[in-house]
């Protein structure tokens, strides 16, 4: 076991903060990502709050929401709306958990 | 709410009707094989859209080797897709559901070779924040970077600390360390959980944190 000194930046001091709640587990997010990213497609970044555990669930596990980034930019894609747009409204949905 | 744009020159992909998909994917014949070759392809276009978001973290590897992953990660995608149609409820377009698989599949292998060979120490320490953005932030920054730095040593167990050092603060892939310690993606997250909740608790008894905050930096 080594002892090394790490720093607290903001970034990591917000990712060691954010709320977690409401609870789902990674493989929960698994079932409900495609239903997510086309809820958001569909009615835009606001339409989060409608699935809140995801929204928590994506502002804290950064490999699920890497994973939900490219769902959201392939359903995009699909549609013919714009990805780099599509996956702007996912980051504004999981940075409203900070504006409180 | 926003409407997303509509991107220039667009096509958008003719929606095939779920039904078509799982039946034609279940029903033996020459129409179930026309669709698992229409599957791979979407599944494939999936997993190459993944590994090429990552391309930092694999650009050692080789087109070549890269082709294989994007490759066998389409092969292990089809296996679980296929082993789970039963259960696709039609709550989305059968294509974004099945892109998830590769998209899956694809992440987790990339994260894999680019870990390969690369040591992970559990650790148990952190420091506070040494620099705030602005002289009039700083006070407040290096309160709060203090207060998490004793929450940290003195709320959450060992485990939970080697957890979230590890994860939270030195970008350790949740996945790839649950492969190294012999455990789950899922069960490391509650770990996340339960010491963000931990920390959280303590941060609002000592006033360093409101309940009605998400998240915890002076804004």
């Amino acid at each position: 076991m080594t002892e090394h000194r790490h720093n607290l930046t903001p970034d990591v001091v917000r990712r060691l903060t954010v709320d977690p709640h409401p609870w789902l587990s990674c493989d929960d997010c698994f079932g409900l990502i495609d239903q997510y990213v086309e809820l958001l497609l569909d009615e835009g970044p606001g339409a989060a709050q409608r699935m809140p555990a995801m929204r928590a669930h994506l502002a804290g596990c950064a490999a699920c929401r890497e994973e939900a980034q490219t769902l959201l930019a392939l359903a995009a894609s699909d549609r013919g709306l714009d990805p780099d747009e599509a996956e702007s409204a996912l980051a504004a949905s999981a940075s409203e958990l900070g504006k409180n | 709410m926003t409407a997303i744009s509509r991107s220039a020159g667009s096509h958008p992909v003719p929606v095939i009707e779920t039904d078509d998909w799982v039946a034609r994917l279940s029903t033996p014949g020459p129409g179930r094989d026309a669709a698992l070759r229409e599957l791979h392809a979407l599944l494939l276009r999936a997993a190459r859209h993944q590994v090429s978001r990552m391309t930092a973290l694999v650009s050692a590897l080789g087109a070549e080797r890269i082709d294989e992953i994007v490759n066998q990660s389409a092969d292990e995608a089809m296996v679980a897709l296929l082993g789970k149609l039963s259960t696709f409820e039609g709550r989305s377009r059968f294509t974004t559901w099945a892109y998830k698989f590769a998209v899956l599949h694809a992440a987790v292998e990339v994260r894999r070779h680019a870990w390969v060979g690369r040591e992970i120490a559990l650790e148990q320490s952190v420091e506070p924040w040494s620099s705030g953005p602005t002289p009039e932030d700083y006070s407040e920054a290096a309160a709060l970077s203090a207060a998490i730095t004793t929450a940290i040593d003195t709320v959450l167990t060992m485990h939970q600390r080697q957890i979230v050092i590890a994860v939270l603060i030195d970008d350790v892939p949740i996945d790839i360390l649950a492969e190294r310690l012999g455990s789950s993606r899922n069960a490391l997250y509650k770990t996340l959980h339960d010491a963000r909740d931990a920390l959280r608790a303590q941060l609002i008894a000592t006033g360093h944190l409101s309940s009605a905050q998400s998240t915890g930096w002076p804004r």
